[in-house]
């Protein structure tokens, strides 16, 4: 093992460019895989670390299962159970703030939400300290009074005396604000104390509280605690989750896989990197290796050294790879921090590197140089000792294995078959089968394709381009595995600008068919849920009341559980809602599901829904409400635009009302009259909305562009991804390049020697390198088309609905524009080794 | 004592019509501590002799026994473990490994047998210093001339303490003053060492090293005669004659 150690690092030593390239291939993958996973769970480890500071010293917290509010009189059968010192009840919610209210529009100064905290004076002091710098704690009897942190104080310029406007069910509430705390607020929440009643009136949850925190004597056994008062509160409760935010950890989650799957192709890219590497390390030592074997190192040993080698550069990137991926992140932390400052007043101050996301980074860099490194060094452990006898062939011309061509054209026609099938199992397992297809056929398509590039590239270059052709057809297997590489960065290109197209239309749609209304009024954030007061029934009934209004449907929120597994119920009325705007079905009949729906206890779910529980339309289905276990009956799946991501079933206000406990309006969809004076129409809604600052008025078209803008910045950042992906295939290329130059740096003396000027020499790898990128833009291209339509299948099979295909022209032509640019960047250092080559050296070159 | 003994040792390249019979039934004994040339025309077999001899290689028809050890019926590692240990090998073309220092190069054959690191330098650095290049020890190959580096492959050879040296031409690549060298050093191989040396050449100035030639041609054995061992002009002259014939 020592022998091949030494001999390995002495090898790395002399090829030193070579050595350089694939270090940075293993280098780039994985520091894009570990980079990203190192910020994107320190991201969720700040919202963790913000429910930690929230929740205090209470011993325990309880909730409904669902989140849901419960009857207050809950909290008095736990104060009952052993071992339960002290028991309160609090409401609490995220309340957002109205830039009206607070009195600026600088989200970086003001403050955009509140954490409204109700507290029963009495037992809450038992439990928590509220020591106040100013004024004083609530006491019983208090009304419409608040105690504010020091930090909202300093931030609103508020004082004792003040009063602090909030949103509320009400439209505002006024507060007088009677103390301020002595502590800062916890990151991402500006905590607002008031009593009880108040928070329940404010809030539209009479008689209801969300929360019991709960202190236990000395030395009481938690755990047992904990069961005991589980089972005083009988069924639909739970030790609360630290969970906040759910749609943000539901985004953040995706955006882990699809980083991973970028990290993933790029150290794939280095893998093929490797391949070709070590695949000319061995043809160019035989006689070495022949020797080795001759004077008495087994298989094992040559099988050993090569991996050894391999192994070392695996090593090398990786660790580099983990560093210059935590920089990564650092930076991006940088970039991230302002996003996260101004939208969630928090930010993110250490990056979180969990042992398995160094181990997954290792493994997986490690992993890629072994299976990149392995067959050629089987290759290298079949080499005989005779080898080193033999004097050397210059030049040999591989042939591609016809074998592999078959096998490849095989799996090609059998991934057709699976695309025709429909299926999506069958259409995912064909894609692997296309992808392996292509990689094996690649050597045999090399040399008719050269063919075809090499006729183009004559037109430029002439009989250096000739010469070209002539060198790439006598290595395909090096060419095509070069392609290949080249292959799963630009198909990701085409893959994904088809998809970003495909979904922005998709989405767009959605917003077209699910929020048709001419006019709506929504939270000032577009999370349903996530911290927004709806309004009581009154504001509904006042929007009806405008002349001119044709109708109004609104949507309400509740959250329930199948299995412990949450989901969010959205309210609608089965009546007014398909006339104002429309979900859009993918199975049951619209027509009966809403009559369903206003019928009994039946739920309309989403794809997601359907697919997480394994339900399908016609199956009734026992779920977890705040008021218990009911039964439902699911009558139908469809979705619409704002419910897209999560698990969501929609049921009708009705039982919302019963099942759920819920009666505020988060969203109000209004048409006009036809013949109804819009503006008018609009002007009063106006006032209604001003009244309840939570709300904002929009116009349909207006609401469309803003989805529209929305959505092309989020793709900014998957173009900016994408781009990334280009380096490792640049790198692919020029690697092969520099391996070719420097096999055959005797030839290029010769060529040198009978008269060709550095010029030409330079020009011939220019040609060759073009003719590689086109080679991989052509498979990548293919590849990608392929990728793309089945992506889109894909997403219309997990829940997005009526995704349309588009085929990606604009991809297409990037693609063929990055391969371009591949070519000639990677061409820029090969062509100058090559033409100032030494040419008296190069002829003695071995 | 007997070292080498081949039976009817035939190898067959090829197949069909364009097979060609490179060795035909050749039967040899070589007893140890003899200094054996085996002389012959280009294609005359001699190459393929001593792969099969070296078991670099397997026979078509008949068999190699070596040391007591019939090597067809060993298995690879068996086969490379006693080239390890019981035969040095010298080549035309050095073979050394170009990114290994002289020393290291020379220790490889004990490195890859699992001898500590220290003690296979140690014995490298002896065999490198009776080869005369006790200065030249962290020397890469590129850095020594030829015949130098045919030398440091010799102590390679060596280090392992082999019964059986095996050389394919190892002057073939060197001017005729370092081939001289070379063939005095063999000669000392077998009269200091006590070593028993098998050598292909055509030249018949390096066989004259030897104390018994072989005579080969298309792939049998056609006459064999003992000489001094002096490695003198006379000799040289007769054989050259006798090369010339062919």
């Amino acid at each position: 093992m020592r022998v091949q150690l030494l001999m390995a690092l002495r090898y790395l030593r002399t090829r030193k460019t070579r050595t350089a390239l694939t270090t940075l291939a293993i280098l780039f993958g994985v520091a894009i895989l570990f980079g990203m996973n190192t910020i994107l769970p320190s991201m969720m480890q700040v919202f963790r670390q913000g429910m930690l500071a929230a929740a205090g010293e209470v011993d325990l917290v309880f909730s409904s299962v669902t989140d849901g509010p419960f009857p207050a009189d809950r909290v008095e059968v736990v104060r009952q159970v052993e071992g339960v010192a002290e028991a309160a009840g609090s409401l609490r919610q995220n309340v957002l703030m109205p830039a009206s209210l607070v009195g600026t529009t600088d989200p970086l100064q003001g403050v955009n939400s509140v954490t409204v905290v109700s507290v029963e004076p009495e037992a809450a002091r038992r439990i928590r300290m509220y020591p106040t710098q100013k004024g004083r704690f609530l006491e019983p009897g208090d009304g419409d009074v608040v105690v504010i942190s020091q930090g909202l104080a300093e931030k609103l310029s508020l004082d004792v005396g003040d009063t602090l406007t909030l949103p509320s069910a009400e439209g505002t509430t006024s507060l007088e604000v009677v103390g301020v705390l002595q502590w800062a607020s916890p990151p991402g929440t500006e905590e607002v104390y008031v009593p009880l009643t108040t928070a329940q009136r404010l809030l539209n949850m009479p008689g209801q509280v969300n929360g019991i925190e709960v202190i236990l004597k000395p030395q009481t056994d938690r755990a047992k605690a904990e069961q005991a008062i589980l089972a005083a509160l009988g069924e639909g409760f739970q030790p609360k989750p630290l969970e906040l935010g759910e749609e943000m950890f539901a985004s953040l989650q995706i955006g882990e896989k699809v980083f991973g799957i970028f990290g993933v192709a790029a150290l794939a890219i280095g893998a093929f990197i490797i391949l070709n590497t070590f695949r000319t390390v061995v043809t160019e030592r035989r006689h070495d290796l022949g020797m080795l074997r001759a004077v008495g190192a087994s298989r094992r040993a040559v099988v050993g050294l090569i991996l050894t080698e391999s192994l070392l550069q695996g090593a090398l990137g990786t660790i580099l790879g983990l560093l210059a991926g935590y920089g990564l992140a650092a930076l991006l932390v940088a970039v991230v921090n302002p996003v996260l400052r101004l939208f969630l007043r928090m930010e993110i101050t250490s990056l979180v590197v969990t042992p398995q996301n160094v181990v997954a980074a290792v493994v997986l860099g490690l992993g890629a140089t072994l299976v990149g490194g392995l067959w050629p060094a089987l290759t290298a452990g079949r080499v005989t000792p005779l080898e080193a006898l033999r004097p050397v062939v210059p030049g040999v011309y591989e042939r591609a294995t016809r074998r592999r061509a078959v096998a490849g054209a095989v799996l090609l026609v059998l991934a057709a078959i699976a695309l025709l099938t429909g299926n999506f199992q069958m259409v995912s397992l064909g894609t692997l089968l296309f992808l392996a297809g292509l990689v094996l056929v690649a050597p045999a398509a090399v040399e008719p394709l050269a063919r075809l590039f090499g006729r183009l590239l004559a037109l430029i270059f002439a009989r250096e381009g000739r010469l070209a052709e002539g060198n790439i057809a006598r290595q395909p297997n090096r060419a095509a595995v070069t392609a290949s590489a080249i292959m799963i960065g630009l198909a990701m290109v085409v893959a994904l600008t088809g998809m970003v197209t495909s979904v922005s239309d998709g989405f767009m749609g959605y917003v077209e068919r699910t929020l048709r209304a001419d006019l709506l009024v929504m939270p000032t954030s577009m999370m349903l849920g996530g911290g927004n007061v709806g309004a009581g029934p009154e504001m509904a009934r006042s929007v009806r009341e405008i002349p001119g209004v044709a109708e109004v449907a609104t949507l309400r929120l509740g959250a329930a559980a199948i299995d412990g597994q949450m989901f969010q119920v959205v309210g609608i009325d089965p009546q007014r809602h398909p006339r104002v705007s429309g979900l859009i079905f993918s199975q049951g009949d619209p027509d009966e599901a809403y009559a369903a729906l206003g019928r009994e206890r039946a739920l309309i779910v989403n794809a997601i829904f359907a697919a997480q529980n394994r339900i399908q339309p016609g199956t009734t289905t026992m779920i977890q409400t705040p008021t218990g276990k009911h039964e439902y009956r699911i009558v139908a799946v469809a979705s619409d635009y704002l419910n897209a991501k999560l698990a969501t079933a929609y049921v009708s206000h009705a039982n919302l009302e019963r099942d759920f406990g819920q009666t505020a309006d988060l969203l109000f969809m209004v048409d006009v009259d036809e013949g109804a004076d819009f503006a008018a129409v609009r002007g009063r809604l106006e006032e209604i909305v001003r009244r309840y600052p939570a709300f904002i008025l929009v116009e349909q078209r207006a609401f469309r562009q803003s989805q529209e803008e929305a959505l092309r910045n989020n793709m900014t950042i998957l173009y900016l991804v994408m781009a990334l992906l280009v380096v490792p295939s640049l790198l692919a290329t020029a690697n092969t390049l520099v391996i070719n130059v420097m096999e055959r740096t005797r030839e290029i003396g010769v060529l040198r020697a009978v008269g060709s000027t550095r010029r030409q020499v330079r020009r011939m790898i220019l040609a060759e390198s073009l003719l590689l990128s086109a080679l991989g833009a052509a498979f990548g291209i293919l590849a990608g088309l392929w990728l793309g339509y089945v992506m889109t299948q894909a997403m219309n099979t997990v829940g997005f609905i009526g995704i349309p295909y588009y085929f990606p022209y604009a991809g297409i032509l990037g693609a063929i524009a990055l391969g371009l640019l591949i070519g000639v960047a990677a061409a820029v250092l090969p062509a100058r080794r090559a033409a100032r080559l030494d040419i008296v050296a190069a002829l003695r070159y071995e | 004592m007997t070292l080498i003994h081949t039976e009817n040792l035939t190898r067959v390249y090829g197949s069909g019509e364009t097979a060609v019979v490179a060795l035909d039934h050749v039967n040899l004994t070589v007893e140890e501590g003899q200094f054996v040339a085996v002389m012959g025309p280009s294609g005359c077999g001699k190459s393929t002799l001593l792969h099969l001899i070296g078991g670099l290689d397997r026979p078509t028809e008949g068999r190699v026994v070596l040391n007591g050890y019939d090597l067809g019926r060993l298995s690879d590692d068996a086969l490379t473990a006693l080239r390890r240990r019981k035969i040095g090998f010298v080549f035309q073309f050095f073979n050394l490994i170009p990114v290994l220092t002289a020393l290291e190069n020379a220790a490889l054959p004990l490195l890859l047998d699992g001898v500590k690191a220290e003690a296979a330098r140690r014995r490298a650095a002896e065999w490198l210093d009776r080869m005369g290049l006790g200065d030249r020890l962290h020397h890469r190959p590129d850095q020594l001339s030829a015949g130098q580096q045919q030398r440091v492959a010799i102590a390679r050879a060596l280090v392992t303490e082999p019964a059986l040296i095996l050389a394919d031409e190892p002057t073939g690549n060197l001017d005729s003053r370092a081939g001289d060298e070379i063939a005095a050093l063999l000669r000392r191989i077998v009269s200091e060492w006590g070593r028993t040396v098998l050598l292909v050449t055509h030249d018949p100035r390096i066989a004259a090293y030897a104390d018994r030639i072989i005579f080969l041609k298309d792939g049998r054995i056609v006459d064999e005669t003992r000489l001094s061992g002096e490695g003198n002009d006379q000799e040289a002259q007769a054989l050259r004659r006798w090369m010339e014939a062919f």
